[in-house]
């Protein structure tokens, strides 16, 4: 084939483009590969495939697009709706502490009764003291009011629970934006 | 033009900062005053409690001849007429509060930037955070529950009597504490929105300490302002495990 450029007709250069553009060809058959070279260097037409070949929106369409699995849209849809506002849920656990304080006050007749429990816990105090002084008797422990005693431990660990979760709230939010101070510096 | 004007600005700033001290020092001392001229019933107590006690009365009417006994000063003498309720007032009250009260509060917030400078910036700056005084507030009113319920609990107990006065003296030194860092933040804020531009962090906690007894002064207002106050700097104070860097972590456990 005198009038081929290379030695090898386009029919056959369009064949083995694709391994010569992703290099396969000149890998596997170094001889081949540059006569395509030779051939793409004196063909027009060649030329132009391999052009064409090389461009980058060609090679994209030339790909097979996987099919995507079907978790993905919820995934997406799960990843992009709005996240439930963090200062809500600061103080959304202030909800069932207010209540156990509302139970408390109401259990100890209201304010003055709250009053007299401190009066007495003061009492008792003084009365501790003056004890290890030697010019007093021991206080007397409180009875144990079950209904008390249960509303101030729950209200003890849900105060707890919630400071740990402000805690973590707080951490998140500082990592999540830079400082004024920082800012200041960049 | 910036070369030419950079010898003076720091002269400037310093005026300027100077300027804003001495106004909430004087703002300061006219709500003591207005705050310690009301006498209502329900404001009585707190005004008295924040301010210091009412003038009780005038100085009786010197006796003839007994002018070389009396040894009260010219100042001390003076009162004024109140706008808001009938009786005089003594503008030297006034002083005494905000000098006894607005200075302790000034020397705490001082000393914890001096002692504490790595805690204090670390509270500051988790105030400064996105929903940073939420989170104070919220946390501060979790403490103060959680101190109320450890100290009704902590009666139940004989031995652990002894613990209240402790519990109550440090959740005090840590509202203080946190106190200060907020009278930081608040400082830091108005550098921010007036453009005052840099100054010693002690002069911008000053400034930040001042608008925290002047909002302690206001009158009806004065006490729930600095409640809120309190209440957020126990939070932010408990959040940051005293400012600390690491916050409540327990990696040291893991080893």
């Amino acid at each position: 084939m005198p009038d081929a450029p290379g030695g090898i007709t386009c029919a056959r250069v369009r064949v083995l483009m694709e391994a010569y553009v992703d290099g396969n060809l000149a890998a596997d058959d170094p001889e081949t590969a540059a006569r395509v070279r030779a051939h793409i260097s004196a063909c027009d037409d060649c030329r132009r495939q391999h052009d064409q070949a090389i461009s980058l929106p060609f090679r994209l369409r030339a790909l097979r697009a996987p099919q995507p699995p079907e978790s993905l849209v919820p995934n997406v849809m799960r990843a992009v709706t709005p996240r439930r506002d963090e200062s809500r849920r600061a103080w959304e656990l202030l909800i069932p502490e207010a209540a156990l304080v509302a139970f408390i006050v109401w259990y100890l007749s209201g304010l003055d009764g709250l009053a007299r429990e401190a009066s007495s816990a003061v009492n008792d105090i003084l009365g501790l003291f003056n004890w290890g002084a030697g010019s007093a008797s021991l206080p007397a422990v409180p009875v144990a009011d079950v209904f008390l005693l249960g509303a101030l431990i729950a209200l003890a660990l849900t105060a707890a629970y919630h400071l740990s979760v402000l805690s973590h709230l707080a951490e998140v939010e500082s990592s999540r934006q830079p400082t004024w101070g920082e800012r200041r510096r960049a | 033009m910036s070369e030419a004007s950079s010898p003076l600005a720091p002269r400037r700033r310093r005026l300027v900062w100077s300027l804003v001290i001495v106004g909430l020092s004087i703002l300061g001392v006219l709500l003591a005053l207005v705050n310690m001229s009301l006498d209502t019933p329900l404001l009585g107590p707190f005004s008295a409690a924040f301010v210091g006690p009412k003038l009780v009365g005038l100085h009786a009417q010197p006796l003839s001849g007994s002018d070389r006994f009396e040894r009260d000063r010219t100042i001390q003498t003076l009162r004024l007429t109140s706008p808001f309720s009938p009786g005089p007032i003594s503008p030297l009250q006034a002083l005494r509060a905000l000098l006894s009260n607005g200075a302790g509060l000034i020397f705490i917030a001082l000393a914890v930037l001096v002692v504490f400078p790595t805690r204090a910036r670390t509270a500051v700056q988790r105030l400064e955070a996105r929903n940073g005084p939420a989170i104070a507030l919220a946390a501060g009113v979790a403490t103060l529950l959680l101190t109320l319920a450890a100290l009704l609990l902590l009666r139940f107990t004989l031995v652990y009597l002894v613990l209240i006065p402790v519990l109550v003296a440090i959740a005090v030194a840590v509202a203080l504490f946190g106190l200060a860092c907020v009278a930081l933040a608040i400082g830091r804020q108005l550098e921010r929105r007036l453009r005052l531009g840099d100054a010693h962090p002690l002069v911008v906690s000053l400034a930040g300490t001042l608008i925290v007894f002047d909002l302690a002064v206001i009158p009806y207002a004065g006490v729930f302002a600095l409640a809120a106050l309190a209440v957020a700097g126990l939070g932010i104070a408990v959040v940051t495990r005293f400012g600390s860097e690491t916050g409540w972590s327990f990696a040291d456990l893991k080893w």
